[in-house]
């Protein structure tokens, strides 16, 4: 029994600490909405996004370029290379799934987005959470980009640009906070001034989104390379 | 059903087999091959790196308000470990910023 109600309360925990960086997803998602109803884009075909492909940027792209929609290897190709960083997100969830059977993962992994990969990733470190509470914060950051999107299509005309209320800085202030949290010491210092310095470089010369990924691996590399010097 | 209609479920359709890959095979791989030393510190940098890469250059496109923003955010975290009331400070400083500067 009282397994059983430690994981319904990672599930709902994972949901409710989700909850305030739902604001921003809310705000994301309302603006794709809007394109999408712009755009021509059908309820059914965002529905289907929303579903199946569960992943904000990309989709953007794919609305963005929907009036060349009939060049499917370009579009395919840049949506892919915008969640690139999945494979990375995956393999860092790594010790969550410790021990855990291969059906959970296959089921669990779906939902996973940035946010609720950062904000499990940083409880992970305090807490021994299983990943229901991933799955809990996937449902419910899917239920409210959801419904995002559909107000955002249905008021298309009634909405303000959001940025001139920052809220499309709310999910850059709770990466932040998060990543403080993840702080442990001098040692960590380098290799995260290596990553953000990659990255703004990057995101300078190359534009796109490939930044996030040339910053994330540079920063790790330098850190597996100076920490293994002190074992020697 | 037209073509343009077609198209966008092919694209709709690769795009959601491949996400869902890359977020499944990150996982599997990482399983393989995380017990050496090497690659264990290589995996434990991974979440802060890619949090600092995704957030640094929108946070220094902000200009000076991003950075007084962050400086906020640092501060609120470390006296009150909230990560909400850490996020509305951030917003409203650059809600303030962008609107009255």
């Amino acid at each position: 029994m009282t397994a059983n109600i430690n994981i319904s309360n990672d599930f709902i925990n994972g949901a409710k600490a989700n909850t305030p960086i739902g604001l921003s997803v809310f705000a994301y998602g309302a603006v794709l909405g809007m394109i999408c109803a712009q755009k021509g884009v059908e309820i059914y075909q965002l529905t289907l996004m929303n579903v199946f492909i569960f992943a904000g940027t990309s989709q953007f792209i794919i609305v963005d370029m929907w009036n060349d929609i009939s060049e499917i290897f370009t579009v395919v190709t840049a949506a892919l290379l915008i969640n690139l960083r999945y494979f990375l997100i995956g393999a860092s969830l790594n010790p969550l799934f410790k021990e855990r059977p291969l059906r959970d993962k296959f089921i669990y992994m779906h939902l996973v987005a940035d946010e609720n990969w950062a904000v499990t990733i940083e409880r992970h470190k305090r807490e021994n959470i299983t990943p229901l509470f991933l799955f809990g914060g996937g449902i419910c950051l899917f239920s409210i980009w959801s419904i995002g999107t559909y107000l955002g299509y249905i008021f298309a005309g009634f909405i303000n640009d959001p940025s001139k209320y920052a809220l499309d800085f709310a999910f850059i202030a709770i990466f932040t906070a998060l990543c403080f949290n993840l702080y442990q010491g001098k040692k960590n210092l380098i290799p995260w001034l290596i990553a953000a310095i990659i990255a703004y470089v990057s995101e300078y010369l190359f534009g796109g989104n490939l930044y996030i990924i040339f910053g994330a691996i540079a920063g790790s590399l330098a850190g597996m390379i100076l920490e293994e010097k002190k074992y020697e | 059903m037209n073509n343009a209609e077609l198209y966008a479920l092919i694209i709709i359709f690769l795009v959601s087999i491949g996400t869902y890959g890359l977020r499944l095979s990150g996982l599997l791989l990482s399983g393989k091959i995380s017990n050496e030393g090497k690659i264990r510190i290589f995996l434990d940098y991974l979440p802060p790196t890619l949090l600092l890469s995704f957030v640094t250059p929108v946070i220094l496109k902000e200009g000076f308000a991003g950075i007084v923003a962050i400086l906020l955010i640092a501060v609120c975290m470390y006296k009150t470990k909230n990560i909400f009331l850490s996020m509305i400070v951030g917003v409203v400083t650059i809600a303030i910023s962008r609107n009255f500067f």
